[in-house]
């Protein structure tokens, strides 16, 4: 074998070697694409049968800082909580287009919405939401106002709101908007008014 | 040569080679990402100002960011394009200036003239970082303005800053020692039995003589200058305790001898001396008065990036520009601010506004910068009035109601400014920490792109008109805002 054969072998090893790697990149990124598309899929899902209801929805744009209102038909369950959580779904499946005009971290969802008392709500949202959300003082308070104020618009006696992310309380949702505090569905108006 | 030897061997030379390679480049890469411990730093005195660099410490030998570096001395644009990296340095009132290096080559160009470093330029996470060794020279070429690197000490002098001491000693009874400066200082001080150390971080501090003055004196035995991590220090050392005072303004300091513990049980003291306008006897010191300082918050810092404004631009950088020129244009309208952090280090909220509310600052300015969005956005602290006297004590979470009125003056008067410069912006409320803990007035300034060109927001042109939008709107307010007594 002669000084050459070698010398190509071992560049040939070198290059197969190095497209091995990149095969297992291109693997793991098509796996996590997939991933991403189903729980986006997920989100956009209705929780129930029946007959679609109009809910109302604020919707955030990025470009011009705004919250803008409109309706859409969501299948609602009959139970509250359950309500609450379909409305927020479609909020985020709003969000989770590729033409959003405010896009969140890809795979949000909201996992449970609960009630404290008549007035009290506590939206669990997914780790998704908190992890990859846009970081920014206004992109943050647009995505907090929105769910507010829809939750409230939905659900007029829910007038305070609560957002944990995976089950725990985070101090920020992306470095900037405050998540220890409950959003008075009264002083977020305020900020919609300006907002709009 | 039987085959099966040959084959072993072949695959013994390629597996050795292999290994090797994954060696080099494990080794290159533990090697660049081995970070400085927290204290290894330079600290750059210049006419203008002094800063803090934090070093890299790249297989034993420290490099300083290029960026970090020039940034406080004028404006910078630094672009990474592959491997080459450029940046252009515009000096106040001159024009740009340009430095080119390739990450991983020796060899750059700086002002068009070919550069030589003694070891490799080093790119890491988009930042260009050269040898500790060459930051004089290379400030020196850009500012044509003499520079002088102390490299042990990790101190660098631009231009004919260094200021020196004087030493005398007064042998009264108790002796004491005079140091006298130049200029104000401002140095923290240390007692000890038998020393007092004087550690001088801002001051460009160096030593005019010996650095080691020994006494022959039955109180101060010797005083000894050392420079290291950044900082000067004197230390003053005595056979009995000892304490050092302020005098002429700061221009002096004088250590004598501490006083004795006073006796467990005291005599009533005697009644004042009625005043004698031909033997004043000695003043107790007057309280400082009051001051208008204003406290200006990068936001982010260290680990925490903020947004990505682009794959190579973090929030933090952005901010912390904005703020030196904030800073800048202040001080052209006689408002003394100070920055919560004046180089890339990590801040939790709690700290800021600890910090903030420690330094009873007359305004608070928090600055931050998105990728989304257009124009200006200046925020006041999204909460419900509360009749809360800014006297008396203040919830921690919501302590900034008590100032929201005067927030909102202040969040109008900079949006007037915008305005004037054509720039877009809007006024809104914000669930932003850590306005809610601030007890002082208190805005946020979040900046994005003019127009929608994400790049547009690291430009020298458009955060000088932020900054100074935001200067002038502090200063035609500054009349309604109390000023606060340190």
């Amino acid at each position: 074998m002669t000084r050459r054969v070698l010398l190509m072998f071992a560049v040939l090893a070198l290059i197969a070697l190095g497209l091995t790697f990149y095969a297992l990149h291109l693997k793991r990124k098509v796996a996590r694409d997939e991933q991403l598309a189903a729980e986006q899929q997920r989100a956009l899902a209705p929780l129930t049968n029946g007959p679609p209801t109009p809910v109302t929805l604020y919707i955030a744009s990025d470009s011009d800082g705004t919250l803008r209102r409109t309706r859409v038909n969501v299948t609602l369950p009959p139970e509250r909580t359950e309500r609450a959580r379909a409305v927020l779904r479609a909020l985020f499946g709003e969000y989770l287009q590729s033409s959003s005009p405010h896009p969140i971290g890809a795979g949000a969802d909201v996992r449970d919405v609960y009630l404290l008392g008549d007035d009290t709500a506590v939206v669990d949202t997914n780790a998704a939401f908190g992890d990859a959300h846009p970081s920014g003082v206004l992109a943050e308070e647009l995505t907090v106002a929105s769910i507010v104020v829809t939750l409230n618009a939905n659900d007029s006696k829910i007038a305070r709101v609560k957002i944990l992310i995976n089950g725990q309380e985070r101090e920020t949702l992306a470095g900037h908007a405050d998540l220890r505090r409950f959003y008075e569905a009264s002083n977020i108006g305020q900020v919609v008014k300006d907002l709009q | 040569m039987p085959l099966s030897g040959r084959r072993s061997r072949l695959a013994w030379a390629i597996t050795a080679g292999l290994a090797l390679l994954f060696a080099a480049l494990l080794t290159r890469q533990a090697g660049v990402h081995a970070q400085a411990p927290g204290q290894n730093q330079l600290t750059v005195y210049s006419p203008q100002t002094s800063y803090s660099v934090p070093l890299l410490d790249v297989n034993g030998q420290p490099y300083a960011g290029l960026v970090e570096l020039l940034e406080p001395l004028g404006s910078v644009d630094a672009r990474i394009d592959g491997k080459k990296y450029k940046l252009h340095f515009t000096p106040p009132g001159g024009r740009p200036l340009e430095v080119q290096f390739t990450g991983g080559k020796d060899k750059g160009k700086v002002r068009g003239n070919g550069y030589k470093l003694p070891a490799n330029f080093v790119l890491q996470n988009g930042r260009g970082y050269v040898p500790l060794s060459v930051t004089s020279e290379i400030i020196s070429r850009l500012l044509g303005s003499d520079a002088q690197l102390h490299s042990a000490a990790r101190r660098l002098f631009i231009g004919n800053v260094q200021a020196r001491y004087t030493l005398e000693l007064h042998k009264d009874n108790p002796s004491r020692l005079l140091l006298g400066f130049s200029s104000p200082v401002n140095p923290s001080i240390a007692t000890e039995p038998g020393r007092v150390r004087l550690t001088f971080r801002r001051e460009p501090i160096i030593s005019s003589g010996p650095e080691n003055v020994p006494y022959s004196d039955p109180l101060i035995s010797g005083v000894n200058f050392s420079e290291h991590d950044g900082l000067a220090e004197l230390d003053v050392t005595g056979t009995a305790a000892l304490m050092a005072n302020f005098a002429d303004g700061g221009r002096t300091i004088i250590i004598t001898g501490a006083p004795a513990p006073p006796p467990v049980a005291q005599e009533a003291p005697p009644p004042p001396a009625p005043a004698n306008p031909q033997n004043p006897s000695p003043q107790p010191r007057q309280p400082a008065g009051p001051r208008f300082l204003v406290l200006i918050d990068p936001a982010h810092g260290g680990n925490d990036i903020g947004a990505a404004i682009t794959p190579s631009l973090p929030e933090k950088d952005v901010v912390l520009a904005l703020a030196r020129r904030v800073q800048h244009q202040l001080a052209n309208r006689g408002i003394a601010a100070g920055l919560l952090r004046n180089s890339d280090i990590a801040i939790t909220l709690d700290q800021r506004a600890t910090w903030t509310n420690a330094a009873r600052p007359a305004l608070y300015i928090a600055l931050h910068a998105a990728n989304t969005g257009q124009g200006v956005h200046v925020f006041t602290a999204m909460l419900p009035a509360a009749n809360l006297s800014p006297q008396g004590f203040l919830p921690w979470d919501t302590a900034q109601a008590a100032f929201l009125d005067l927030s909102g003056s202040v969040a109008g008067s900079v949006a007037a400014e915008l305005e004037s410069r054509k720039l877009p912006n809007a006024t809104l409320l914000a669930p932003l920490r850590p306005m809610n803990n601030i007890a002082a007035p208190a805005i946020a300034v979040e900046i994005a792109p003019p127009a929608g060109n994400v790049d547009e927001i690291a430009s020298a042109a458009y955060q000088e008109q932020v900054a100074q939008s935001i200067a002038a709107g502090v200063a035609a307010i500054r009349a309604k805002l109390p000023e606060v007594r340190p």
